[in-house]
């Protein structure tokens, strides 16, 4: 590869600026952010699956997660459902199953089915699901394994491009969630937003990079 | 075709059937489009509003708590401001609440001359004259900006009751006096600029939409009709004023 074109492959974005990494450099307590590019199973809402792709644009050098890393996208299988749930969850296992903490990006809520599933498979037992609005759960101890579900639907109407309705979380109500959050956060996902790729969708991108970063500081910190 | 996209194509306002007023039956609504345009001022686009309103339940699958029929859209060629009167008192008559979706202000007008008796909850940033001189009293909600002085004179010595934007969203909506039976005339314009910009009217320190939606959903009165006046969804590219104006109704028809 000429000197040009490493430079430009060097400008594509990372999530958070992340260093860009695979399977193998994973290593326990690690935070593995991955896009998750499909957004017709479960709850379906075209263009949810660009998320990722905004959210690695809009993210700039600046916090950089201490022990994240940008493990690029999970392969989907949109148009085989079975063997995209199974294909979906090997690979969310095989992440966890080296210790490392994972993070979905995008897409519907059919990641956060395989991500419970992968989890089951790695702890040996069912992983309870929190959801960023349904309050914390006060009765869970410090290291009982949890998912994070982070659904950007619930956001208020103020802060999204083509509003759907206009109660729900700012950003930063989401974000206290988030920090709030008992447990062990073994991996997260957020989804539901499909953001305007157009000027229009700056200000939800920003809030939905926001609530990322907080996503993946709350994973760095493991048990609470 | 998707089902929304069906829906789109066969259904009104908010999932109901387009049907004629003679379907409608007692203790349903009838909404009525009557897309007027504004004539003065520089902002414009009320005529759009009746159908935009249509296409935004439609995609976002809202659907109406009550029953009732689509009626359409007025034909606004000739006297169309009598025929909206007529409209207006018979079904009023037959026990049919009337929805209707303006259009300009001259839409309301009509609306409240068909029902000349009744009392009116305005939302809207600026007391009218005419409205306050109707023999009931009128409830103001979401004043902002100065009002005229005859107007606010007549509204003080009739003791009308009355709100500013910023009481209603500090709070303070706890001992609005609702009548029993009233009209519902929501302008667009009382909501703030800032938080939706598909109005006629500049309101700078208006109301927020979820302050509205929920001071009119807190009213238990029962609506003998209720009119939406000066949206101009083309000036809201993110669809937020038309989304107030549906969850307001929305509120309404549930408590009222």
């Amino acid at each position: 590869m000429g000197d040009a074109a490493q430079a430009q492959f060097d400008m594509i974005p990372s999530f958070l600026g992340a260093p860009v990494g695979d399977l193998e450099d994973l290593v326990p307590g690690q935070v593995a952010i991955a896009g998750y590019f499909c957004d017709n199973l479960d709850r379906p809402m075209a263009e949810q699956r660009y998320l990722a792709r905004q959210l690695r644009y809009a993210s700039r050098p600046g916090k950089v997660p201490v022990n994240g890393i940008d493990l690029g996208d999970v392969n989907v299988f949109p148009l085989e459902q079975d063997k995209h749930f199974s294909a979906v969850a090997a690979q969310c296992a095989a992440v966890l199953e080296t210790g490392a903490r994972m993070v979905l990006v995008g897409g519907d809520s059919s990641g956060l089915k395989a991500l419970g599933s992968a989890a089951r498979q790695v702890t040996g037992a069912d992983v309870p699901v929190i959801g960023v609005t349904g309050g914390v759960a006060g009765n869970l101890s410090d290291n009982q394994p949890v998912i994070l579900s982070v659904d950007l639907h619930e956001l208020a109407g103020i802060w999204m491009s083509r509003p759907r309705r206009l109660a729900g979380l700012s950003p930063s109500q989401m974000i206290a969630q988030i920090d709030a959050t008992p447990g062990d956060v073994i991996a997260a996902a957020i989804f539901g937003l499909a953001p305007a790729l157009d000027n229009r969708g700056g200000t939800e991108t920003r809030a939905a990079l926001a609530i990322l970063q907080a996503l993946a500081d709350r994973l760095e910190k493991g048990e609470r | 075709m998707s089902n929304p996209q069906r829906r789109l194509i066969t259904t009104g306002y908010a999932g109901l059937p387009f049907g004629a007023l003679s379907q409608c039956e007692a203790g349903c609504v009838g909404v009525l489009g009557v897309p007027s345009e504004v004539n003065t001022g520089p902002r414009s686009g009320t005529s759009l509003a009746p159908d935009a309103l249509r296409k935004m339940t439609g995609q976002l699958g809202i659907d109406l708590p009550a029953n009732g029929r689509d009626l359409g859209n007025l034909d606004l060629s000739g006297d169309w401001s009598g025929a909206l009167m007529q409209l207006v008192t018979q079904m009023v008559d037959q026990d049919i609440v009337p929805v209707v979706l303006g259009g300009a202000t001259d839409v309301a007008l009509a609306v409240l001359g068909a029902l000349p008796d009744l009392p009116v909850v305005a939302a809207m940033p600026l007391a009218r004259r005419d409205v306050a001189a109707r023999p009931a009293n009128t409830i103001w909600v979401g004043l902002n900006r100065g009002q005229s002085a005859d107007v606010w004179d007549q509204i003080s010595q009739r003791k009308m009751d009355w709100r500013t934007a910023r009481q209603l969203d500090e709070g303070n909506s706890d001992t609005l006096d609702v009548p029993e039976r009233a009209v519902l005339w929501i302008d667009i314009s009382v909501i703030d600029l800032g938080h939706a910009a598909g109005s006629v009217g500049l309101n700078p320190g208006g109301m927020k939409p979820e302050t509205l939606v929920s001071i009119i959903g807190a009213m238990s009165c029962r609506w003998q009709a209720i009119v939406i006046t000066g949206l101009a969804p083309a000036r809201d590219t993110r669809g937020m004023s038309e989304l107030a104006a549906i969850e307001t109704l929305n509120a309404a028809l549930n408590n009222g």
